[in-house]
């Protein structure tokens, strides 16, 4: 009967978890093409794994606009509105930072020298860890289930992880006898890959303020 | 006919200032739209007048011994004070007024009930006071059934809108059920019109006054319960209904906004913040002994006025 009347918090709930759904393919294809680049460098594979990350992340901001569409027209009560809206805006940044990463290793034609790549992709594993932590952790929100807070601490404890990750391996990299401007290069890609988990973090305790919003 | 224009004219005000604190909330967050928040009230105002309309009948023409004439009195003189109070910003209470104003023609005719004004007194102090109460009540009842429920986001939202809708309805019904003997009571004591007509007309006027002029205020009113959350402004809308409601089955027509103050303050109690500013809570005593003070007066005056010699025809 609710169902009936109220089709468009039904369709408004599919579009969120088709979003979600699409931002695990992102990261899956993220990470087949990065672990390509650490292995091989910049190739065909890496290319076709890049169009792939980007058609799947122009399909996040298609997503995130029919839902935004979808708010629009009254679904949900307004406070949860607004609350969908900015978590999503700030969710959609991930997708975007995937995509950057790749952006400038293409564009830049960096290739990892072989003392950084067991850091970077640590960096990578734990980043998308969050990733996959913070999906369930907006579904255990949407849910109303038990577990956002020690979810939040998970990812948190991740984010600091990546943190020592990353200076770390800024450390090593200036430790080098790399080309000064090959050290800045790579420098700003690990700093766009560590961004990550800090943006996964920030979504994190966003979802967390929404949940304690909501108990009454 | 003619002399019913008075109580037409304070139900129409009633309408279009009262009918915001039952849809406010859920017009100004733009969960109904205006016009269906409009309709719906209108519908549960007319069908709470007629259904439990009688008892504040039955309690307002027994303050006094009224005419026709004196009957029009009060109710130009309860209209022109909710008018006057309003349009210098002044809290008002339609219920009080009309009251001020029969007492003033009590007190011309040297006769007025004293244990009929004591129990609406009471009842006046009672509303914020239930008010109050029965937000906790509710608030402690229906959070405890949410958080046992362990519904998901969606359905919460899905839920709270149509409890919202439910309880501004119930609220409409309520305000119809329990103010429609200050629009058309003191006709019904003058034994102009008979009990049933008189919920009659003074539904249709309350209505009319939400379907022509009651959408500033609602957005207004409702922008201000917006600032609690979803599930408190429900709690409010709901406590004030009851309360409401309650006085109806005692007999005394109340002030819904003091009813609304009163639950917006529990609220406040039970999360431990602070919802009511100490100006509104002054609001409350000022409309308690200001609005049937200037309603008195101005009925007295009319009537003195009336009865000079260039109006005596009247």
């Amino acid at each position: 009967m609710l169902e009936f009347f109220f089709k468009k918090e039904r369709q408004l709930e599919s579009l969120i978890y088709s979003y979600l759904e699409n931002l695990g393919m992102i990261q899956k294809h993220f990470v087949k093409a990065m672990n390509i680049c650490l292995k091989e460098g910049v190739s065909d594979d890496f290319c076709f794994l890049m169009d792939q990350t980007h058609r799947f992340e122009s399909r996040a901001d298609d997503l995130r606009d029919e839902i935004n569409e979808l708010m629009y027209s009254r679904a949900l009560i307004p406070e949860s509105r607004e609350d969908v809206m900015a978590l999503l805006e700030r969710v959609d940044e991930i997708p975007r930072s995937f995509e950057h990463v790749l952006n400038i290793i293409l564009t830049e034609k960096i290739a990892l020298p072989d003392f950084l790549v067991l850091d970077v992709q640590e960096l990578i594993r734990i980043s998308i860890e969050s990733c996959d932590l913070m999906a369930k952790q907006i579904d255990v929100m949407i849910k109303k289930r038990e577990g956002i807070r020690a979810l939040m601490s998970t990812i948190d404890q991740n984010e600091s992880h990546c943190d020592h990750i990353e200076r770390r391996i800024i450390v090593k990299l200036f430790e080098s006898d790399l080309e000064p401007f090959l050290k800045m290069q790579l420098k700003e890609l690990v700093i766009v890959l560590g961004e990550i988990s800090d943006q996964v973090d920030r979504v994190s305790k966003r979802v967390n303020i929404m949940a304690m919003k909501r108990r009454v | 006919m003619l002399s019913l224009l008075g109580g037409i004219f304070l139900g129409w005000s009633l309408g279009a200032n009262d009918a915001g604190n039952a849809f406010g909330s859920a017009v100004a967050s733009k969960m109904l739209r205006f016009w269906t928040a409009a309709i719906l009230a209108a519908a549960f105002v007319i069908l709470g007048a007629i259904m439990e309309g009688r008892a504040g009948i039955d309690t307002l023409q027994g303050l006094t011994t009224l005419t026709l004439k004196k009957a029009t009195v009060a109710s130009v003189a309860a209209a022109l004070t909710v008018t006057a109070m309003t349009l210098l910003g002044l809290p008002v209470s339609t219920s009080q007024a009309a009251v001020g104003a029969i007492l003033g023609i009590g007190f011309l005719n040297r006769q007025v009930d004293l244990n009929g004004l004591s129990k609406v007194v009471v009842c006046w102090i009672g509303t914020p006071v239930g008010g109050l109460v029965i937000a906790i009540m509710v608030y402690m009842l229906l959070s405890a059934a949410i958080n046992r429920m362990r519904i998901d986001l969606f359905r919460t939202d899905i839920l709270l809108r149509i409890f919202l809708i439910a309880a501004g309805s119930y609220a409409a019904y309520a305000l119809g059920a329990n103010n429609v003997a200050n629009v058309t009571a003191v006709f019904v004591g003058a034994g102009h019109i008979s009990a049933l007509t008189a919920t009659l007309i003074g539904g249709l006027s309350i209505a009319l006054g939400i379907l022509t002029f009651s959408r500033s205020v609602m957005e207004t009113v409702g922008r201000k319960l917006v600032r609690l959350d979803p599930f408190s402004a429900l709690v409010v809308v709901l406590a004030e209904a009851i309360t409401v409601h309650f006085f109806t089955f005692v007999g005394v027509p109340v002030s819904t906004s003091q009813a609304v103050i009163g639950a917006v303050l529990g609220v406040g109690i039970i999360k431990g913040a602070k919802t009511v500013s100490r100006r509104t809570l002054s609001s409350i005593l000022i409309g308690w002994i200001l609005t049937p003070a200037a309603a008195c007066i101005i009925a007295i005056v009319l009537y003195v006025v009336i009865h000079l010699k260039y109006f005596s025809e009247f």
